[in-house]
C-alpha cells in the first residue's frame, strides 16, 4: 500500500520520475517547470534516487541530453515549457525519428508572443505533429500516475517514442491534492526496468544504431510508417492504463474518459485542470434536468477518435462544444475543436459544433464559464449544421498608474525584492545612460519587474524584450538599424548571469567577435534568480543553489564558477570591466568609458557587475551594500577593467579581508566547514596575486 | 452580441511619463531619520536600492510611498542617524 500525502503537481510528477526509478536528469530552470527538477535534484542530493543530473546552459541542450540519454539506454527524463519548449524545438522534432522512449514533462505556459507564466498549451501543441505521445492530465494523482503509465507506454517495443505529460501551468504545478504515492515495489511490478533494443546506441552490446538520415524517396513511407506506429500506440495506451487502475486501484483511465454522458444531448470535450471545473458545471446542470455530459480527453496524441466516434454514435448527442486553452490562429479554431470536428464531420448526421476558446495565458475558466458555455450549446439545438467559435473573456480595464514621473529614466515602485543589489545597479545604470538609450531585457529578475507594471514601467526608455538565447542578436539588430537610419542611441543589454554565461553565451559571443558596439551589462547575482535560485555558470563553488542542495550526497556546486572576464579577454573587445554597487564612482567611471567606445563604434564593451541578492544568497535584506563591499575588500570580487587591452585593478587593496568574513554573512555558504573556507581563502589569495602581476600591463 | 473594442489592438507603453504603484504595503521596519546626527554625507541618497531618498538643505527626505524599509540606508550611514522602526 502506498502513503497518502499534499503533493503539488510538479512534486507529484517529481515523485512519478523517481518512482520509476529515472536514470539521467537533464533540465533547464522555467517557470512553472522548474520545482520538478528542483525535486529531483533533492532527491538525489540526499540519495534517496540514483541517478545522472545534467546542469546544461539551455533547453536546446537539456533536451537534447536528455535525447542522448535515451538513446544511449537510459532511462531518460527532462522537463520544460513555453520559450524552453520553443528553444528547443529543434530537438523535439528530431526526438521521435531515434525510437528511444523519453518522458518530457510540460507545465503548460502560453509560449510567448504576449508572455505570460501561466497556462495555455500554445506551447505543447506546436509539437502535436511531431510524433510524440501527448498526454494531457487533469489532477496532481494523475501527474504522479501520468509519469509511471508514460514510460510502460513509451517502452513498449510497439511503441518506443518519446512521451510528453502535459500538466497546466500553476493551476496544477503549484496547487496541492492528497495524493496517493504507491510503494516503490508495487511500481517495479508494473514498470519493468529499461531495456537495451536491438538499436540502443551502445558500442559494447548493441547490433546497430538509427541515424536520422533516409533518402528523399523514402520519407513518405516512413511517415506512413510512423503514422502506423502511432496508431497501434493507441491499443498500447488501452492496455496499459487498464492495467494501471487495476494494479492501484485508480478509476477509468485510458485515452480519454467519460463522465455522465449517458442521455446526454450535448456534450462538452475538454482536456487538462478545467475538467474538473467543467465536471462541477455538468453537475450543477443535471440537477437542472439539463442533459449535459463531459468527456475529457488525456491522450491528444495518437488522437482518441475511435472511442469519441463511438461515445457520441451512442444516440442522442445533438450539439458538441469543444474548449480549447490554445489557438490555430487563421483557422478561428483551437487544436482540440479541429480534431472534434473532423470526427464530427464524417458522421452521416453530425450534432452542431461550437468551439470555445477559454483560459489563455492562464485566464481562470471557471464553473459559470462553463455553464454559460453550455447555455450557448443548447441554443443551438433547435438549429441544424451549427459550426461556430465563441472567445470566453473575462475583460479588464487598462488603467494608468496612479503616480507618474515626467521625462526620467527610472522611477520606484518595481517589484524587485526589498534589498535587491540589481535594483540598485540597474537604476544607477539607467540614470548613467540617459534618455537616448534603448534597453534590451532578456528574461530576469529586472525585466520580469518590468513587466509586471503593466501598462506603464519604472523604466523610462523603450525596452526591448529579448528571448533569452537571442539578447546579442537583439541588441545587434537594434544598434544596426540606428546606425543605418543616422541615430545616435545607446543600446544596452541588462542580462542577469545566466543569460551572460549560459544560455546567451553564443549570441554574445558572436557579437563581441564581430565588434559590434553595444554595451552589455552583465548583473550577476550569482544564480538563476528569478526561476528562484538555480545553479549557473557563475554561481560560486560550494554555494547551495536548489539545483546544487546539499545532503548525504551532494555539498552545493561542486564546480567553479565560469570567467567571464577571461572569456571577454579571449574576444579582445575594446572595453570589459568588472563593478560593484558598493562602489558607485568606480561604476560610474566605467560605464561612462563603455558608453564612450560604443559611441565611437570601437566594438562592444562589456561591464560584470556583482549584484548581491538577499533572497537567493539568504542574507538580511540591510545588508546588500555591505555584502557587496565585503566581495570587494576580501578578494573575491576584484574591480579590474582591460581598456584597449590594457589590464588595471581599479580598486587596489593594500591587504585583503579574510574571506570568511564575506562568506559567513550568507546563508547559502552555510554548510561549509572551515576547511572549506580556508580552500577559497587559497584560491582568492592565488588569484589576487595574479591580478597583480597583470596590474598595467597590456593583455594584446 | 460583438464586444465593443475598448482595447487598442497594438499596446504601447508610454517612455516620456512614466508610473507605477506605490510599495508602502511591503514594508515590516521603517527608515526613520535623525537629523540631529546626519551628517549629509548622503551615502544613504546613493545606496538606496530604490532610489527613494533625495537630498534637502535639512538632509535627507524619504519618499515613503516607495519605501519598501529594505535598512539599506541605515545600515550604510557612517552617523548612525537612521533608524529602523518597527511599523507593523
Ligand atoms: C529559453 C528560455 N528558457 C528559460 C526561461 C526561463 N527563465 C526566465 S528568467 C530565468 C532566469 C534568469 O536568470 P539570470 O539570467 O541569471 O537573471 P536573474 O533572474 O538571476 O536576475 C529563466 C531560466 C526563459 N524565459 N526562456
Ligand atoms: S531574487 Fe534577488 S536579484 Fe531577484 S529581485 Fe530578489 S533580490 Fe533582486
Amino acid at each position: 500500500m502506498g502513503r497518502l500525502d499534499l503533493l503539488s503537481g510538479n512534486r507529484a510528477v517529481a515523485y512519478g520520475a523517481k518512482l520509476s526509478r529515472v536514470q539521467v536528469v537533464s533540465a533547464y530552470p522555467i517557470t512553472p517547470q522548474t520545482p520538478i527538477v528542483e525535486y529531483l535534484a533533492d532527491f538525489i542530493a540526499r540519495g534517496e534516487l540514483d541517478a545522472e543530473y545534467i546542469h546544461p546552459e539551455g533547453e536546446h541542450s537539456a533536451i537534447a541530453a536528455a535525447v542522448a540519454a535515451a538513446v544511449a539506454g537510459a532511462r531518460a527524463f527532462t522537463a520544460t515549457c513555453s520559450q524552453g519548449l520553443g528553444y528547443g524545438f529543434e530537438v523535439i522534432a528530431q526526438a521521435p525519428a531515434y525510437r528511444a522512449p523519453l518522458v518530457m514533462a510540460v507545465a503548460n505556459r502560453t509560449l510567448g508572443w504576449y508572455w505570460s507564466v501561466a497556462a495555455d498549451y500554445s506551447d505543447s501543441m506546436t509539437t502535436r505533429d511531431l510524433g510524440w505521445i501527448q498526454l494531457y492530465v487533469e489532477s496532481c494523482q494523475e501527474c504522479l500516475d501520468g509519469v509511471i503509465q508514460l514510460y510502460k507506454i513509451i517502452e513498449d517495443e510497439r511503441v518506443l517514442l518519446p512521451g510528453m505529460i502535459c500538466l497546466d501551468g500553476f493551476h496544477l504545478s503549484h496547487s496541492s491534492e492528497p495524493v496517493d504515492i504507491p510503494d516503490q515495489r508495487e511500481v517495479d511490478d508494473y514498470l519493468p526496468p529499461r531495456k537495451l533494443y536491438r538499436h540502443t546506441t551502445d558500442p559494447t552490446e548493441s547490433e546497430g544504431y538509427v541515424f536520422p538520415v533516409i533518402p528523399t524517396r523514402l520519407h513518405t513511407t516512413y511517415r506512413r510508417l510512423f503514422e502506423g506506429v502511432m496508431q497501434r500506440a493507441k491499443e498500447v495506451i488501452r492496455e496499459a492504463t487498464r492495467e494501471f487502475s487495476e494494479r492501484f486501484g485508480r478509476g477509468a483511465y485510458g485515452l480519454l474518459e467519460e463522465y455522465r454522458t449517458d442521455g446526454a444531448e450535448a456534450l462538452l470535450v475538454t482536456m487538462g485542470s478545467m475538467s474538473t471545473a467543467a465536471r462541477r458545471a455538468v453537475d450543477r446542470l443535471r440537477n437542472r434536468g439539463v442533459r449535459v455530459g463531459l468527456l475529457r480527453v488525456r491522450f491528444f496524441r495518437p488522437f482518441p477518435s475511435e472511442e469519441l466516434t463511438k461515445i457520441v454514435e451512442k444516440g442522442g448527442i445533438r450539439a458538441v462544444g469543444i474548449v480549447d486553452r490554445a489557438v490555430s490562429h487563421g483557422t478561428s479554431m483551437g487544436p482540440l475543436g479541429t480534431e472534434v470536428a473532423s470526427v464530427l464531420y464524417a458522421m452521416k448526421d453530425r450534432p452542431n459544433i461550437v468551439n470555445f476558446i477559454a483560459g489563455m495565458g492562464g485566464d481562470d475558466v471557471s464553473v459559470s464559464d462553463f455553464e454559460g458555455m453550455v447555455s450557448k450549446l443548447m441554443n443551438t439545438l433547435n438549429k441544424d449544421g451549427v459550426r461556430e467559435t465563441v472567445f470566453i473573456e473575462h475583460r479588464v480595464p487598462l488603467a494608468k498608474p496612479s503616480v507618474t514621473f515626467k521625462d526620467v529614466t527610472y522611477c520606484p515602485g518595481s517589484q524587485l525584492c526589498s534589498g535587491c543589489g540589481a535594483a540598485l545597479a540597474v537604476r544607477h545604470v539607467l540614470r548613467i545612460l540617459g534618455k537616448n538609450s534603448v534597453i534590451v531585457f532578456p528574461p530576469n529578475c529586472v525585466s520580469a519587474a518590468v513587466a509586471m507594471h503593466f501598462p506603464s514601467n519604472w523604466v523610462g526608455v523603450p525596452c526591448v524584450l529579448a528571448n533569452y538565447a537571442a539578447a546579442a542578436a537583439y541588441a545587434r539588430g537594434l544598434q544596426r538599424a540606428y546606425k543605418y537610419r543616422g541615430k545616435k542611441v545607446y543600446v544596452t543589454v541588462i542580462a542577469g548571469d545566466g543569460c551572460t554565461a549560459d544560455i546567451g553565451l553564443q549570441s554574445l559571443s558572436s557579437a563581441a567577435e564581430c565588434g559590434e558596439p553595444i554595451i552589455w551589462i552583465n548583473y550577476d547575482n550569482e544564480a538563476y534568480m528569478n526561476t528562484g535560485i538555480q545553479r549557473s555558470g557563475t554561481t560560486p563553488a560550494k554555494a547551495w543553489t536548489t539545483t546544487t542542495p546539499v545532503g548525504p550526497r551532494w555539498r552545493g556546486k561542486k564546480e567553479l564558477p565560469k570567467d567571464m572576464v577571461s572569456v571577454m579577454i579571449a574576444h579582445k573587445v575594446p572595453y570589459i570591466a568588472t563593478a560593484s554597487p558598493a562602489f558607485l564612482r568606480d561604476f560610474e567611471v566605467k560605464l561612462r568609458k563603455a558608453m564612450e567606445v560604443v559611441e565611437k563604434g570601437e566594438g562592444l564593451a562589456y561591464i560584470h557587475v556583482q549584484t548581491p541578492c538577499p533572497t537567493g544568497w539568504r542574507f538580511h535584506e540591510s545588508k546588500t551594500v555591505e555584502v557587496a563591499r565585503l566581495a570587494v575588500l576580501t578578494g573575491m570580487w576584484p574591480l579590474i577593467e582591460v581598456d584597449h587591452g590594457v589590464f588595471r585593478l581599479t580598486v587596489k587593496l593594500p591587504k585583503l579581508r579574510p574571506v570568511a568574513e564575506y562568506i559567513r554573512l550568507q546563508g547559502r555558504f552555510r554548510h561549509l566547514s572551515d576547511e572549506d573556507v580556508a580552500e577559497i581563502q587559497e584560491l582568492t589569495n592565488k588569484n589576487w596575486k595574479k591580478l597583480l602581476d597583470l596590474d598595467g600591463k597590456p593583455l594584446w | 452580441m460583438e464586444a465593443k473594442e475598448d482595447y487598442p489592438e497594438i499596446l504601447t507603453i508610454p517612455v516620456k511619463e512614466i508610473g507605477s504603484e506605490p510599495v508602502a504595503h511591503w514594508r515590516v521596519m521603517k527608515p526613520v531619520i535623525k537629523y540631529d546626527l546626519c551628517r549629509k554625507c548622503w551615502v544613504c541618497v546613493h545606496f538606496c536600492p530604490e532610489g527613494v531618498i533625495s537630498e534637502s538643505e535639512e538632509g535627507p527626505v524619504i519618499d515613503y510611498r516607495f519605501c519598501k524599509g529594505c535598512g539599506v540606508c541605515a545600515n550604510e550611514c557612517p552617523a548612525k542617524a537612521i533608524e529602523m522602526v518597527r511599523e507593523v
